[in-house]
Order: C-alpha cells, then sequence, then structure tokens
C-alpha cells in the first residue's frame, strides 16, 4: 500500500495550477476505445487499445496484439506535482520491470520518479517534454502527436501479465477518488 | 536565550504528539559493529514518552527494520558526496513507514539541482582554488576520522556537487547545517518541515524566521521592515520515489564566506546561454548567528517532537565508509559523467538569436571581428558548433568538462576567451 500513496500526499502542497481547475481529474475514459482515425495516426498497428493506470498514478495503453504499449503520467498525479519545468526522459533500448524507475518529472523543486508500469522495453520517448515540458501538465494522457505521453514500449508476455493486473478506468477513478 | 528554548520546546510536548508504537525486539546487533559515539541524553524536562526511547546504533538491518519508525542521524563527514550518498542510502533502505531525520555538514561546496546546468549555474573557474575561501575556510577541520575524505581530503577550495533532488544552486560549507527529513509519501508537505526548522530556529531566539512561498525560511529584514524585505538563509529540494519521500533543506548558521558565495555561482557564461532544466532563483542571504550544535540540538528537538524521541546516532567518515551500497553511490556522485553529462540541453551563442534575443555583452578586442560561434550541446556533449572568425567544426562531438584548454581546440584567442567563458583552466 505504501507504493499507491505515491502521490496523494502532494495535494496539500502543490503549487497553484489553475489549468486543472477547469479540467475534470482524472477524465474517465471507456476501457476500450475505438480509435478515431482522424486522431491515432501514430498507431497503425493496432485497431484499438486498453488503457490501464497503476496506484503509482502511471497510465499505459496495450495495443490489441499485446505487443506494443505507450505509457505516461495520470492527469491526477499532473496535477498532484504542480507545473513541470523538467522531464527526463527514459533511455531508449532500455529494458525494465515493472516498478523500476525509467525517468522522472521536476516540479516546485522536487524530482518525482516516473515508474514503468508493466514489464516492457523503451523503443521511443516523447521529445517533446523536453522542449516544452509543460505538457504534461496541459495533456498528460494525451497519447497522440503533441500530447504528454513520456514513451512508446515494447510488451512481452510478463509485461502483458503485469498489465492485467491493474486497474481500468473506473477501478482508478474510484482509486483516487477514495484518497481524498 | 537557552532557558527560553527549552519552555517552549517543553511546552509542545504537552500536546498531544504523532507517535508510534514500538511493539517488537530490536533487530539483531552486530557487536562488532557497536561504538561509543551514541548518543545525547534524554533530556529530565521531558514528559515521560510512551516508550519511545529506543536505544540503536548503526547497522544496515536496523535502518530497514519495521520498529524502528524514528530513526535520527548526524553525519560527522563533512565529504558532501559521503553524505548525499549515505542520504540516499536511507531514502532506499530505511522501512517505508519510517520517518528518519539526517543533520550534515558539507566542507565548501556548490550544490547544483538534478536537472541543473554547471556552465549556467556556477563559476567553474572558481571551484578547487582555497585562496577564494575565507582563510578559516581553507582547512577542513574534519579532525581525527581516519582517512577521513580519503582522495579529496587535498583538494581543498569549493567542490562542484550534482544532488538527486531538484530545485536550484546552493553553496555550502561548515557554517551551514543541512537537514534532510525521509518520510512515506503519504506524509509528504512541502513545507511541514521547513517549519519544523522554522519552530527551531524560533526556539533558538530567532523569532523572524518564516517560511516563504518558495518553500525557502527567511529572515525579516530588520533594515527594511516596512518593505517586508527578507533575507533567505535556508533553501529546500525534494526527491519522490514511489516509497518514499525526502526533504532536505541547507541553513546558513554562520558562513564565513557570505561575501564570497557571488563569485562560486555566477558563470561568465550565463549571457550566452540558454538551457533546458531548471535555473536557480537568486536571493539575498544571511547567516541565522547561531552555532552548528545549538541548531542540530534544536532541529533534534522539534522532529522529536513531532514523531517522538529517539536517540541520535552519530555516523562518522568511517561508519559511512563501510557500506558498499553508499560507497557506490558514493563514486556515483562523485563521477564526471554524474556531474556534467547529467545536463539537460543547452545553446551557447555570441550573438542574439531567435531563440534567445537577449542583448549580448561586447566581446573582448582581442578576438577577430567577424567572430562569432554558436554550440548546441546534448548531455554534455556538443552535438552542433558554428561560427566565423573560428574553427568551429574542431569542436564537433567535444565534451565540455573534458576540455582542459580550448585553446587546443580552435586557437589562441577564441581559446584564451573560452577557457574564461567555460572556467577551463589550462594545467
Amino acid at each position: 500500500m505504501a507504493a499507491s500513496i505515491a502521490t496523494r500526499c502532494l495535494r496539500a502542497t502543490r503549487a497553484p495550477c489553475s489549468l486543472f481547475k477547469v479540467a475534470q481529474a482524472p477524465i474517465a475514459r471507456p476501457s476500450t476505445r475505438f480509435p478515431s482515425s482522424a486522431f491515432r495516426t501514430f498507431s497503425s498497428t493496432s485497431l484499438r487499445e486498453v488503457r490501464k493506470y497503476t496506484k503509482d498514478h502511471e497510465w499505459v495503453d496495450l495495443s490489441a496484439d499485446k505487443t506494443s504499449g505507450v505509457i505516461g503520467i495520470s492527469e491526477y498525479a499532473a496535477e498532484e506535482l504542480g507545473d513541470v519545468v523538467y522531464v527526463e526522459l527514459p533511455e531508449e533500448g532500455k529494458a525494465v520491470q515493472a516498478g523500476d524507475a525509467i525517468g522522472a518529472v521536476e516540479s516546485v523543486k522536487s524530482a518525482a520518479d516516473i515508474n514503468a508500469p508493466i514489464a516492457c522495453r523503451v523503443t521511443s520517448v516523447n521529445m517533446l517534454l523536453e522542449e516544452k515540458p509543460g505538457t504534461i501538465n496541459q495533456v498528460p494522457e494525451d497519447d497522440a502527436h503533441g500530447g504528454g505521453w513520456i514513451a512508446k514500449v515494447q510488451v512481452d508476455e510478463a509485461g502483458v501479465k503485469d498489465f492485467e493486473n491493474l486497474m481500468d478506468a473506473d477501478e482508478y477513478k474510484a482509486f483516487t477518488g477514495s484518497d481524498e | 536565550m537557552a532557558s527560553a528554548a527549552r519552555t517552549l520546546v517543553r511546552s509542545r510536548h504537552l500536546l498531544p504528539q504523532c507517535t508510534t508504537p514500538l511493539s517488537s525486539p530490536s533487530p539483531a546487533r552486530q557487536p562488532w559493529r557497536i561504538r561509543g559515539n551514541c548518543c545525547r541524553p534524554v533530556p529530565a524536562w521531558l514528559p515521560p514518552q510512551p516508550s519511545l526511547v529506543h536505544r540503536r546504533l548503526f547497522s544496515a538491518e536496523a535502518v530497514a527494520h519495521p520498529t524502528n519508525r524514528v530513526q535520527i542521524y548526524v553525519s560527522r563527514s563533512h565529504n558532501p558526496y559521503l553524505n548525499l550518498s549515505f542520504e540516499h542510502y536511507l531514502l532506499q533502505k530505511s522501512h517505508p513507514d519510517s520517518v528518519v531525520l539526517l543533520l550534515y555538514t558539507n566542507r565548501p561546496c556548490v550544490v547544483i539541482g538534478r536537472n541543473q546546468n554547471p556552465w549556467l549555474e556556477v563559476g567553474l573557474g572558481a571551484l578547487n582554488r582555497p585562496e577564494l575561501l575565507a582563510p578559516v575556510s581553507r582547512v577542513d577541520g574534519e579532525g581525527g576520522s581516519g582517512n577521513g575524505s580519503g582522495a579529496d581530503a587535498d583538494t581543498l577550495g569549493v567542490q562542484l556537487v550534482r544532488r538527486r533532488s531538484g530545485g536550484g544552486t546552493v553553496f555550502h560549507d561548515l557554517g551551514n547545517v543541512n537537514y534532510s527529513v525521509l518520510c512515506p509519501p503519504a506524509a509528504f508537505d512541502r513545507d511541514r518541515h521547513a517549519l519544523m526548522v522554522v519552530r527551531a530556529l524560533q526556539s533558538l531566539g530567532v523569532s523572524s524566521a518564516r517560511v516563504n512561498e518558495r518553500h525557502d525560511i527567511v529572515l525579516a529584514d530588520p533594515d527594511d521592515a516596512a518593505r517586508q524585505q527578507t533575507f533567505k538563509v535556508s533553501g529546500s529540494a525534494y526527491k519522490l520515489t514511489r516509497r518514499r519521500s525526502l526533504h532536505h533543506g541547507t541553513c546558513l548558521l554562520s558562513t564565513p564566506n557570505l561575501d564570497r558565495v557571488g563569485q562560486f555561482l555566477r558563470s561568465p557564461a550565463e549571457p550566452y546561454m540558454k538551457a533546458r532544466g531548471v535555473d536557480s532563483v537568486r536571493s539575498r542571504i544571511r547567516n541565522v548567528g547561531v552555532g552548528n550544535a545549538a541548531f542540530e540540538e534544536a532541529v533534534v528537538a522539534e522532529f522529536g517532537a513531532m514523531y517522538g524521541n529517539v536517540d541520535v546516532e552519530t555516523i562518522t567518515t568511517r561508519d559511512i565508509e563501510e557500506i558498499p551500497e553508499v560507497m557506490r553511490g558514493y563514486e556515483e556522485l562523485k563521477s564526471l559523467d554524474w556531474i556534467y553529462t547529467q545536463t539537460p540541453q543547452f545553446t551557447f551563442s555570441t550573438r542574439s538569436t531567435e531563440d534567445d534575443p537577449r542583448p549580448r555583452p561586447p566581446l573582448p578586442d582581442y578576438l577577430p571581428k567577424d567572430f562569432d560561434l554558436s554550440i548546441t550541446a546534448r548531455h554534455g556533449q556538443i552535438t552542433e558548433a558554428k561560427g566565423a572568425g573560428v574553427e568551429a567544426s574542431a569542436l564537433d562531438s567535444v565534451y565540455l568538462h573534458k576540455v582542459d584548454d580550448w585553446r587546443t581546440l580552435i586557437g589562441e584567442a577564441a581559446g584564451c576567451w573560452l577557457n574564461g567563458i567555460f572556467g577551463a583552466r589550462p594545467k
């Protein structure tokens, strides 16, 4: 349970971040989404993806063929952290286990680890975040071009197994709701 | 003043406290590790605590043991890399539910934040030059701790350190005590332990101490009360991991280098550089004017009032050096790779650019009239160099921190100028 409370505590102390007063957090996405081709040009190999969340407030999309995914931090986490001033991106090509620190986000003098939600290998990272770290505050759960996603990953059986144990959007919403 | 302080502390003990019962027996001790360097006796004026006084001596097992919910360490090492490595070890090893206080004092060093740029934040040319410090700071003063700081001991002057937490650049010396609190993430609050230190300062009679909106501890400027001007005496930084949160801060008590700090925290490259990552915010600083021991005692008392009193464990350099994980972290923190190549991408241009339109200071006369140089560097390595009046292509792929003398790369005039700008000191 210790892990489950990784960021809930930040609520009391975060820097004012008016951006989020208008956003509902976390956005309840349906657990299965049928992508609109107009917006989802980047993932040509998957017909549909499933998004799940960790207790550490990361999200991961798993492609329909269960071989690739996209990871990021949740709206809830982005709001808790306050204004992000730098994102240390994961190393491309790196293989990690679930829970391993793969990068970090700096906000309000705090360096916060980004943890791998599932076992995976990082295939590419979102370079936009290095230039515009505030994107994490604006659209943390957007996995499209211009969004705040952090990395694209390759997934094997171990990763799929990790994935099955994560929370779907409704469960995560209940989880963060019950935190307050 | 001291007796007033005691009264303040005592009255707080009458309030309900957050206490942690210690139920199961303490972990096995390794007799050979027992040292006689513990412990501050519990003051007689303390009211009886619900079984909180718990004698413990340093062992790796004890750090992680679930019964050790409250731990207090004072490091007597002055080696900044060693102290930061020990702190990181406690962050990783202490039980997820425990609350740990660590106090330490470093010899003169400049500590940059995790995502900062040393060429931008630090007067690199002023490092490792003892003559730039106040005379009293030119010796370490870490007497009697064995080989102590090892090979570093002869490198007096200011050292450069990159910490693992966020935030900006600070100067440390022996007149500055650092506090560090590790706690479960659920208890993390950016001001909670800064306020603890404020109470400690107030118990020492420093009544104007308060935490400002940047989570710094400031004192009122008595000469400018009307405008509510303040002096910063303490800055904070944080590191958050899955299981633990760390808040550490400085407290400037009696540095003899107050008016010398600027030369270490100002870079001649600043007008030319634009960096990703984190900028420092300059603040007026001053000394609190209390002794290190008094401050340590007051912080320990306030920490005890919050979480329960336990004995303070004094840690020597040798204690720390016996922990293999700490030594691995120590080597990493000392490595030039960590200090320099962790730097986020930056550009350097001698002329105004679209991205960085600031007007530039005039260049020295000894440079060619058409001199122009622009550099992009990633992880401390030059990825692109362009220019006029200089053979910029010679800079391709160069690691900035590995250049002892820029003249060997780009000739006498430009090299001489860059040596000054980037703080290279030809041997």
